[in-house]
């Protein structure tokens, strides 16, 4: 992308700029703080922990606390470890981000490519959707599980995720192809391509960077969600996050922080990966259309 | 009825018309140009015959079949648009064979039809590449080739050069019309160019708020404008347009013009159209190239006026001089000679060829001789 690649910094002294990465290199310390205890923590034993060590770095190396957070600490009633809440969180992420990104891009297709009498009002009713607090539909949406037979199943967690994050979603595509050329979609029309083929075939292979974007916020959001999780996912069926609480909070006995920092390691690994795999086109795709070029 | 029949066609959204009642019928194998200023209809009309725009009423029929309410890629039709409307994620070749696929032409068919066209732009070496990696007179060959290979009953381009530069548009104009002559399509062709109407097209119509103003041979629409719009928006420079007053002199009609210090001049009409109209008032056109210097003058003529004036601003262009002078308190151009020897404030003789200068209602605006 051009404009990565432009020098467009602003030109400054040398006194200036040391000062500018001092300040930098500050905040850096300071975010990072949290993640450097959570690390140090979850490679030492619990006996250096409770002895007031808490900053310093392990005398004994020790990868137990890992293996105890994922295949043996004691969370409700099993010692199962956060194994089986892993990837309960990941059969309920992986179908909720794909089918509430292509439903997104289907309906910014739709409203900005097949536009009807309404559809402002209609997208101003979807973006809405972003902004309804989370507690509010709680009792609501129990409701509507109970009805569909699906409380208490992954397939329920799936479908609040897809009813929450279509909105977000549609408000990505929908922006994203409003400059996609119009034109393009009715030279495919005399082509003689159908409404499907023209999304397939034109409209998603150019949605690369945007589709990043969307998949990443739903990823992150589904996946650290915590209330929808409690709320409606029991027991043996809930995600990472109520896991992890659950083994923070009810633990009996001697509260084993260097197994609570590995295991909340563990739950925050995914949505990092996601960043580093996919982030550099995060920027881009929140970048484009805003640039001409 | 013609190979592609407009008939009674109009355009409104909710209550406001913006096409009033376009009849024209078009040959097979005519090249027929709309051009008019934007905002006139003539994109709107073009979307109707591809079928992007609903007809509000009248019809709309190609080869006797009626087009309303068919979808686009039924009317057997192709469309280059201003844009190029390349698939970017396809390459030149996935490009030019999307409509083939769509239809259900098998591989091998396409593969050839493909090699056909490619062969015929010249666009061979360019077919695995993405169009993004293409300069702007590529991606118009490629556009064509996209229409060209489907080969259609009827070609529809709307505005296709506007997005290059000078020169190769002056070059595409040239591949345009060798293409038509060549392969002898039906071509409907959008501009706001009146030098590219004039060039390419076997018909124009000009348009203008939704009207067709007139619809004719280039000739017919340059020499014998049908009102006052069609006149200025044709030719470049624009027709000179003069307030003049009839007079009978001699037994022949003049038409009496001021010149720059505001002294009565008179120029006798070549016709006979005019007379007994003395003291009427109208509106005399007169082309550049009609207004010369004497040595200038086209020796065909009938009747060559000469008329003292002074000169205003002389511009030279190279392959002719423009010269400007007050006529009845308006600037009027005169196209000279590279290298006629005129002077800004002198004083000189212009030669104004009266076969060819034509007369307008002041009121109504058409022509009236």
């Amino acid at each position: 992308m051009a404009v990565a690649t432009q020098d467009t910094a602003i030109r400054t002294g040398r006194f200036a700029r040391a000062l500018i990465y001092l300040v930098l290199l500050l905040f850096v310390l300071f975010y990072m703080l949290p993640l450097y205890v959570m690390l140090v923590n979850s490679v030492k034993p619990l006996s250096e922990i409770t002895g007031g060590g808490m900053m310093a770095l392990p005398q004994v190396w020790t990868l137990e606390p890992w293996a105890k957070a994922w295949s043996t600490a004691q969370i409700g009633v099993q010692p199962t470890g956060l194994r089986p809440y892993f990837w309960n969180s990941i059969s309920m992420v992986v179908p909720a981000v794909a089918i509430s990104t292509v439903l997104g891009a289907l309906n910014g297709y739709v409203l900005t490519k097949w536009r009807f009498r309404g559809d402002t009002i209609l997208f101003g009713l979807m973006l809405f959707a972003c902004f309804i607090p989370f507690q509010i539909v709680l009792i609501p949406m129990a409701a509507v599980l109970g009805f569909l037979g699906l409380s208490g199943s992954t397939a329920g967690l799936v479908l609040v995720h897809v009813v929450y994050g279509v909105g977000f979603s549609t408000l990505y595509f929908r922006n994203y192809y409003a400059v996609f050329p119009t034109e393009l979609v009715r030279a495919a029309q005399i082509d003689g391509a159908g409404f499907f083929q023209i999304f397939w075939r034109i409209l998603v292979p150019s949605s690369g960077p945007i589709a990043v974007v969307c998949i990443i916020w739903q990823f992150t959001n589904i996946w650290n969600d915590f209330l929808f999780g409690a709320s409606f996912a029991s027991g043996d069926g809930a995600p990472m996050t109520v896991a992890l609480n659950n083994l923070v909070q009810s633990s009996t006995g001697v509260k084993e922080y260097n197994v609570h920092f590995a295991g909340a390691i563990l739950a925050a690994l995914p949505t990092l990966l996601v960043y580093i795999v996919a982030g550099r086109y995060f920027v881009r795709g929140l970048m484009a259309g805003s640039v001409k070029g | 009825m013609g190979f592609l029949n407009i008939d009674n066609v109009t355009k409104s959204y909710g209550s406001v018309e913006v096409l009033h009642r376009v009849d024209i019928a078009v040959e097979e194998g005519e090249f027929l140009v709309l051009v008019g200023p934007s905002g006139c209809g003539k994109s709107t009309l073009l979307n109707m015959i591809a079928g992007l725009e609903d007809i509000t009423t009248g019809e709309i029929s190609i080869k006797g079949q009626v087009m309303n309410g068919v979808h686009p890629s039924k009317r057997n039709i192709a469309m280059v648009f201003q844009s190029y409307a390349l698939y970017p994620n396809m390459t030149v070749g996935q490009n030019i064979t999307f409509g083939l696929e769509m239809h259900g032409v098998a591989k091998p068919e396409r593969d050839k039809a493909m090699a056909d066209v490619a062969r015929l732009l010249q666009i061979e070496q360019l077919l695995d590449r993405k169009p993004g990696q293409l300069s702007g007179g590529q991606r118009q060959r490629v556009a064509m080739g996209r229409a060209l290979v489907r080969d259609p009953d009827v070609f529809l381009f709307d505005e296709p050069l506007s997005n290059l530069d000078a020169k190769l548009r002056v070059d595409m104009r040239t591949e345009i019309k060798k293409l038509h002559q060549k392969l002898g399509t039906t071509i409907v062709y959008v501009t706001h160019d009146q030098i590219e109407a004039m060039t390419l097209s076997t018909r124009i119509a000009v348009m203008n708020g939704g009207y067709v103003q007139q619809l004719g041979t280039p000739k017919e629409i340059y020499d014998t404008p049908a009102n006052i719009f069609v006149a200025s928006f044709m030719g470049s420079p624009s027709m000179n347009l003069i307030p003049a007053t009839i007079v009978d002199k001699d037994g022949a009609a003049h038409a009496e013009i001021t010149d720059a210090s505001g002294n009565a001049k008179h120029l006798r009409f070549s016709g006979g159209g005019l007379s007994g109209q003395d003291g009427r008032g109208i509106i005399l056109g007169v082309r550049p190239e009609s207004i010369t210097d004497m040595e200038g003058a086209d020796r065909k003529s009938t009747n060559i006026e000469t008329i003292t004036n002074t000169v205003g601003v002389t511009e030279p262009a190279g392959s002719d001089t423009f010269v400007t002078s007050q006529m009845s308190g308006r600037e009027c151009i005169a196209r000279m000679r590279a290298d006629a020897e005129v002077r800004p404030g002198a004083t000189i003789e212009f030669a104004v060829n009266m076969d060819k200068a034509l007369v307008f209602d002041p009121q109504t605006e058409e022509r009236v001789v």
